[in-house]
């Protein structure tokens, strides 16, 4: 027999009690344990999504929108000092525009969709309406809706890098990719499209009144890819009758760690000409929501912890307390504060350790919920960065998107679908730490009161 | 081998000050066997933990083998009370969560014995003091009164004291019982030549003592030789 064995015997002196101390101490120890697992997923996800948006600098004229594009516009011109910027490897632009169908519907009950620039080409993307609701929308569950002699306006995108869409989600399938820098009325249609518009590769349809010919046909999934001719920028900007005009832009930097200096000086070559946004800036924004789910598991674990350190020095006091007469005993008998102390913390530790194991075992069955818990709710409270809301279906396909790149919204679906909490080494390993650490300060401060037993007691009978 | 001179001990408990013990001075010889009497609250017990350094004294020395215990540093006295002090008290006092063994075993940890010596000295002085080898492993509670005295007694002998302080050792048992336990330390004191101090009620266990002590308000009124 030494302290540290006696400690660990007397942990199990009164098992009742050792029952209920190690439950209510294994509830703090694994609520601090899911916290930390959720704290850890939250993180993993925010370093993923922060390192997977690429180190790029979107840049659309001042106060553009998708729906007056072509009156709010930068130029050629305007954007060629910005590949020779330090650190620039490329710059992407492109024109987009919206195309509507020769002879189709314009007059329909969600608004107006007239554009003086048309196409022969008919939408393959149907819209869908659930029963009673104004809402339209593009896949998903719910009847068709067509209207009579209805086509989904159609994105035309004329870039100068259509190679960087076939390194996305697009591939060409039938046919050659186009030319970037020809001016050759040769345009890439998707499969869907052609299909529904029988065109195959030598096939000719118009756009702004101007004979195209297609040149090749690429595979998507996505329906607004599925909805998009595409075309050489020259192409492009003398067909709509806009000569330089570029509607949007991206600048590609060598590192992430020139981003933020590239995008400065972006900003200082267009001035008040263009919105400058890094890839950056739009990834801090997606896990904004993320950053409270960080803070708030970050207080719950030290919530819990101290919560821990209160239950064991509580317990631990209790227990000299009704010890009093056994300690003043081997006090009597020769046993130093130090000694007694020493027992003491290992009856601690004993306790804690099974609060631990017990505590384990709850994290491992609750970080899961808890972690899903609290990104939904922090979703819910940040729905603006939804995607796929009402109207989507009339949002024009932006040269990031059909080139893969995707909005804000859909990579903040992606973290609330994706976000793993998985107990892993590290977590068995803080919460091993966090027990020790709660057993120390409990027993620490039993420490004084078993110094403050004076051995005269043991003179007194009870 | 013990002389107290002067000694006193008052408790204040509110505005009133107890003179517990109120200027004692005796003196005694190694392997004398002596008593002390007294009505209830005249302060035997608190001399006895004066003598046994579980308390300190408000004013006079206790000098045991020449040296004044009174004077000692705390890590001096906790040796003091491990190894030249063995004490029994009348409510036994034994840690309930240990076997009889390992309640002997305890104060030899605390001074420094080796774990094997431990456990065949405590079994030997378990068989001393007559408490059979099956019942040397079970815990207080499943002991006797008589039993778990016996025990204390052994507990007081295991890092052989100079000085064994029983303070009413056999008030809580039979009058049987109790002079088997004062025979045992009777014939400890001479065998073993233990100074050895009893508090008592009874008187016939002080009539078999070599001195008695009577205490009165803090104070030694009479001795016998
Ligand atoms: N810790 C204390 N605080 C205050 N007064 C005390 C304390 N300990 C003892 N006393 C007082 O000192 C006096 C002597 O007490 P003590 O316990 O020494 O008596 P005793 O002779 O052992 O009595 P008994 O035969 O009943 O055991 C009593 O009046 C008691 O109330
Ligand atoms: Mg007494």
């Amino acid at each position: 027999m030494n302290p540290v064995s006696r400690g660990i015997r007397n942990a199990f002196r009164n098992t009742s009690r050792t029952f209920s101390i190690v439950i209510i101490l294994g509830l703090s120890i694994g609520l601090a344990l899911a916290m930390l697992v959720a704290d850890q997923s939250v993180n993993n996800k925010i370093n993923t999504v922060k390192a997977s948006v690429g180190n790029t600098i979107t840049v659309t004229p001042a106060g553009f929108s998708r729906f007056s594009s072509v009156n709010n516009s930068l130029t050629t011109s305007q954007l060629a000092p910005l590949s020779k910027l330090a650190n620039v490897t490329g710059v992407e632009e492109s024109f987009t525009d919206r195309l509507i169908t020769i002879g189709s519907n314009t007059n329909l009950p969600f608004g107006n969709t007239k554009s003086s620039a048309t196409t022969s080409l008919s939408s393959p993307v149907k819209l869908k309406a659930k029963a009673g609701r104004r809402f339209f929308y593009v896949g998903g569950g719910g009847a068709n809706f067509s209207p009579a002699n209805f086509s989904l306006p159609i994105t035309f995108l004329a870039t100068n890098n259509p190679n960087q869409i076939n390194t996305g989600n697009l591939a060409i399938v039938s046919g050659k990719m186009i030319n970037a820098n020809l001016d050759d009325n040769q345009a890439l249609v998707s499969q869907a499209m052609a299909t529904k518009n029988n065109l195959k590769v030598g096939s000719t349809f118009t756009a702004y009144s101007t004979t195209l010919s297609v040149e090749g046909i690429f595979s998507n999934s996505t329906q607004s890819a599925n909805n998009t001719v595409v075309v050489s920028l020259p192409t492009g900007q003398a067909i709509s009758n806009k000569s330089g005009v570029v509607t949007s832009a991206v600048v590609y930097v060598n590192s992430l760690d020139n981003l933020a200096s590239v995008t400065n000086a972006v900003k200082n070559k267009l001035g008040s000409a263009a919105d400058v946004t890094s890839s950056q800036q739009q990834a801090n924004q997606t896990v904004a929501p993320l950053d409270s789910v960080k803070s708030i598991s970050l207080y719950s674990l030290i919530g819990a912890v101290i919560a821990g350190s209160l239950i064991i020095l509580l317990t631990m006091v209790m227990i000299v307390r009704e010890r009093t007469r056994e300690i003043g005993v081997i006090k009597a008998i020769g046993a130093s504060n130090g000694r007694i102390s020493l027992q003491f913390m290992s009856e601690a530790v004993t306790l804690t350790l099974m609060g631990a194991v017990v505590g384990l075992i709850f994290a491992i069955l609750a970080a899961s919920p808890i972690t899903h818990t609290l990104v939904n709710n922090s979703a819910t409270s940040n729905r603006q960065f939804g995607f796929g809301g009402p109207g989507a279906a009339f949002r024009a396909a932006g040269p990031r998107f059909i080139s893969g790149g995707r909005g804000a919204g859909g990579f903040l679906r992606d973290n609330f679908t994706n976000i793993h909490a998985a107990v892993g080494w590290s977590v068995l390993g803080f919460g091993l730490l966090s027990a020790i650490v709660i057993a120390v300060i409990g027993s620490a401060g039993v420490a004084y009161f078993i110094s403050k037993i004076r051995p005269a007691v043991v003179m007194r009978t009870e | 081998m013990l002389t107290v001179k002067d000694l006193k001990k008052s408790y204040k408990s509110g505005d009133v000050t107890v003179a517990a013990v109120n200027g004692i001075s005796l003196s005694l010889k190694e392997g004398q066997f002596a008593s002390i009497v007294g009505r209830s609250g005249s302060g035997k017990s608190t001399l006895l933990s004066l003598l046994g350094a579980l308390d300190k004294p408000s004013s006079g020395q206790i000098f045991v083998d020449n040296q004044d215990i009174t004077q000692l540093h705390d890590k001096d006295l906790i040796k003091y009370r491990c190894k030249t002090i063995g004490f029994v008290f009348q409510s036994y006092n034994l840690v309930p969560n240990l076997t009889a063994l390992e309640n002997v075993m305890l104060p030899m940890e605390f001074g420094g014995i080796s774990k094997e010596d431990r456990h065949s000295r405590a079994s030997l002085l378990l068989d001393q003091v007559g408490l059979s080898a099956d019942k040397q492993t079970r815990k207080p509670a499943r002991l006797s009164g008589g039993e778990q005295q016996r025990v204390a007694i052994a507990r007081a002998l295991a890092n052989k004291p100079k000085l064994i302080l029983a303070d009413e050792p056999t008030g809580n048992l039979d009058s049987q019982t109790g002079t088997m336990i004062f025979d045992l330390l009777h014939n400890l004191s001479k065998s073993q030549n233990t100074t050895i101090i009893v508090v008592t009620h009874d008187n016939e266990i002080a009539g078999k003592t070599d001195k008695t002590f009577k205490l009165s308000d803090g104070k030694l009124i009479t001795k016998k030789s």
